[in-house]
């Protein structure tokens, strides 16, 4: 049977503009492109699922085709969903587990965040995973902090917050929790500043890796957990950090995974949505120049959320930034893709047009909204890579207390 | 988020307006669902290319103020001749500045060879396909070798070569036929049936294999003077490419636009936008307007996203570039036209029956391609009401009153009612 819904392949008219700009095609020529592995193949995958073919593997998610399509036919959707309802995947796959459970990986590391990422670091233990768990020898890990990002809330800042009237809850999602605690504070600082007190509440990873790695089963448990605990909380903002984990509650949710996130949909926003909404509603706290110069680099589901145009419209506000916008390209990590060994040298290929825009940019800094890409930007350029939450907490007062 | 002007549609006309108003300093949004027709076209603009009857337009000015310019509901007559002259040499000033460079035949219509061999009458073309050495050779009547990769399935020089041969223009031309084959693709992941033109043309970006695709032509080309090459030879880097093939064959080298993806509108499309970037325009890509408010003949905002996820978008004034019905710009359903982002009041037929002929090759083209939204001289449309939005103007091919395919003028069309709506927009907003 043919679910009526899922049938947007139907509306592609061949016209091949998504295989223009999926940064996977342009790299290796082992993809044979979005149109023919999501809309071209889902027609004889109907008929007959033996007619599935591998090159499915190499589809990072970047999503760049569903916003290249003129015809709205969710691509990336097709493939991501074929790519596990037909191919049968080993059950035992060690590195896929790991890989995909951020926040059973996090939670142990940062208990022995030194120890961990001494080991990780170690030449021979590299070797190793190059070796056994197929991770490529080259591919730095980012490092892990000591204890939890909810560990450091609770003791430094659970009290202060309760000053505030208005409530923001914070979904800080994994990369803050155990590997970026400053940017969980630059947030805390920037809403303290616009006058919002920052409430955590349970949560668990927002299944993105687990999707990416065909745990579909496991990312509906998560993503039920969460829309529960994101729901209970009253008429709050939630806010989060991580372009797409926004991507994953938002979107993923409802149309990937099928379930309903009605009670809390209206009242989250990418972070730097909710700052350029109030930036333009008037509530602006006081800023002084930074004086930095700064390339941006645009995530792809940034983009496919539409986002972008906020992050550079509070990016515009910060006082003393000289902004090179970079062309708009994807940098190749796609979260765990660029972490496995069979498709490391094809997402270092595709990141190479946006490495060589950031060197001629020639900039201090590279500021983007996603945390792999700051993984793969700081692996590949010789630059540090600064959320846009964390240059507005720079560019703050410190005596600015904000309206409470 | 407040704007001084919103642009609906990322296409020549949405572009070449945002280009204008952007570069006059206006904060300036286009809102793009998908990426634009140019990725499908020939990569020349259509000026005026047939009259009523079908017969080849020689100049196009002279037959615009002879015919279309007489009909009160043609763009071109809202317009005016000397607007649709001077936003024609801006939009070439523009995409020039991003290495495109585009030429005409003075004042008259040239002809460019489409992927099936047609001859077809335009405006402005791209050096490989006009320049007057190439309008030299054509004319002298000298040897043109029509090549062709081999293996690749796009595009057919021998039925380029039986077309051609029919046409007067090449009556005295001898023509030759070859292929040719790179050592290089021995060594590919992939066979070369699966390429696309865009992976050609990234093969000949690198210029890394410039010289055996020389040497190459030179052997599948024999003694012929020019050589025609299905367009993939670079998309941003081309007229350097093209310089070196030529300096390297001693041959003048002619491009032929293949199937879908088009090398030749993509470098159309990446110059405008390029150009619309520079001048500080801000883009939105991948987004539908899914409602629109209007108060009192004034569009208050426009809403792009579902729920949750939507964002409202408020500006002085709006520009609707959206496009006909294969751009969503306007909607057909089963006895009835509309347009869905303001749903402005259309004109067309709402008899299903008279939309389209019978005849899919009909001289006479299908009535649906001249439908489209009513505006007033000065491009306002209008509600289902009657009453006209003030801060709202329409440009490109979702204007009725003109039929592009049976014209030969979609291109003329969308630059120069974009550059007016840009032009009418910089002077209410200085006043």
């Amino acid at each position: 049977m043919i679910k009526l819904e899922n049938i947007s392949f139907d509306h592609c008219i061949k016209c091949t503009v998504c295989t223009i700009y999926c940064p996977v095609a342009q790299a290796t020529h082992l993809f044979p492109g979005p149109k023919q592995s999501g809309p071209d193949a889902e027609r004889l995958r109907i008929k007959n699922p033996e007619l599935v073919d591998a090159s499915l593997k190499y589809c990072t998610n970047c999503k760049r085709c569903e916003i290249a399509c003129p015809s709205d036919v969710k691509i990336a959707e097709i493939i991501q969903n074929a790519k596990w309802k037909y191919v049968k995947v080993h059950w035992f796959r060690p590195r896929d587990f790991f890989m995909s459970r951020t926040d059973l990986v996090g939670g142990l590391a940062t208990i022995f965040s030194g120890l961990t990422n001494f080991i990780i670091n170690l030449k021979v233990m590299k070797v190793l995973m190059h070796l056994f768990l197929n991770i490529p020898y080259s591919r730095k890990f980012p490092a892990y902090q000591r204890g939890t990002f909810t560990g450091l809330y609770k003791k430094k800042f659970m009290q202060s917050q309760k000053v505030y009237e208005k409530r923001a809850v914070f979904y800080h999602g994994c990369f803050v929790n155990y590997n970026n605690h400053s940017l969980g504070e630059d947030l805390i600082k920037v809403m303290n500043a616009l006058g919002y007190g920052v409430d955590l509440v349970d949560e668990k990873c927002c299944g993105v890796p687990l999707i990416a790695n065909g745990y579909i089963e496991k990312a509906k448990k998560n993503a039920q957990y969460n829309i529960d605990s994101l729901g209970k909380t009253g008429d709050a903002v939630i806010v989060s950090t991580s372009s797409s984990c926004s991507f994953a509650l938002m979107h993923e949710y409802p149309s990937f995974l099928e379930l309903d996130n009605s009670s809390y949909i209206d009242r989250l926003d990418y972070i730097t949505k909710f700052i350029y909404d109030e930036f333009t509603a008037g509530n602006i706290p006081q800023m002084k120049a930074v004086g930095i110069r700064a390339a941006y680099h645009s995530p792809c589901h940034l983009e496919r959320m539409g986002g972008v145009i906020y992050t550079l419209g509070v990016l515009k506000m910060v006082p003393g930034l000289d902004l090179v916008v970079l062309n708009s390209e994807c940098c190749g990590i796609a979260g765990t893709y660029g972490f496995k060994k069979e498709n490391y040298e094809i997402s270092q290929g595709v990141g190479q047009n946006l490495f060589r825009l950031i060197e001629k940019a020639e900039p201090e800094f590279v500021v983007t909204d996603c945390e792999t890409c700051t993984m793969q930007i700081e692996m590949n350029t010789k630059y540090k890579v600064l959320h846009p939450v964390t240059l507005i907490a720079m560019a703050l007062e410190e005596k600015n207390k904000g309206k409470k | 988020m407040i704007y001084d002007c919103v642009i609906i549609g990322g296409g020549l006309a949405g572009l070449t307006c945002g280009i204008r108003c952007a570069e006059e300093g206006l904060r300036t949004v286009v809102i793009s669902g998908g990426m634009n027709s140019l990725h499908f076209s020939s990569g020349s603009i259509d000026l005026a290319g047939f009259t009523e009857n079908g017969s080849v337009v020689k100049k196009p000015f002279e037959h615009i103020k002879n015919n279309a310019a007489k009909k009160k509901d043609h763009p071109y007559t809202k317009v005016g001749i000397p607007a649709i002259r001077k936003s024609l040499d801006y939009f070439k000033e523009k995409v020039s500045d991003e290495g495109i460079t585009l030429n005409h035949n003075s004042d008259f219509n040239h002809f460019h060879v489409t992927a099936i061999g047609a001859v077809k009458p335009t405006y402005l073309s791209q050096e490989s396909v006009f320049s007057s050495r190439g309008k030299d050779i054509i004319k002298s009547g000298a040897k043109i070798a029509i090549l062709n990769f081999k293996g690749f399935r796009d595009y057919y020089p021998e039925q380029t070569a039986a077309n051609l041969k029919e046409h007067p223009l090449f009556k005295n031309s001898e023509l030759m036929l070859g292929d040719i084959s790179l050592p290089y693709y021995l060594h590919t992941e992939k066979n070369l049936h699966e390429f696309r033109s865009t992976d050609i043309a990234r093969i000949f970006e690198t210029e890394r294999y410039l010289p055996r695709i020389a040497d190459e032509i030179k052997r599948a080309a024999g003694d012929a003077d020019a050589v025609s090459l299905p367009a993939f030879i670079g998309i941003n880097n081309y007229r350097e490419i093209r310089g070196k093939l030529e300096a390297m064959t001693g041959k003048f080298i002619y491009e032929i636009p293949t199937l879908p993806p088009s090398i030749l509108g993509l470098r159309i499309d990446h110059a405008v936008k390029n150009s619309f970037f520079k001048h500080g325009g801000e883009y939105i890509a991948g987004k539908k307007i899914e409602s629109s408010v209007i108060k009192k003949g004034i569009v208050e905002s426009i809403i792009t996203g579902s729920r949750g996820t939507s964002s409202e978008i408020k500006a002085k004034y709006y520009v609707l570039a959206s496009g006909s019905f294969f751009s969503g710009g306007l909607q057909s359903g089963v006895s009835s036209i509309s347009e869905p982002v303001f749903d402005l009041k259309v004109k067309g037929d709402s008899k299903r029956s008279k939309w389209y002929s019978w005849n899919f090759f009909d001289k006479k083209s299908h009535p649906f391609l001249s439908y489209g939204v009513e505006t007033d001289s000065s491009f306002n449309p209008s509600t289902q009401d009657g009453k006209t939005v003030k801060n709202l103007f329409c440009a490109g091919s979702v204007l009725a009153g003109y039929n592009p395919v049976k014209e030969g003028c979609g291109g003329g069309v969308a630059i120069s009612t974009g550059y007016k709506c840009a032009e009418r927009i910089i002077r209410e907003i200085k006043k």
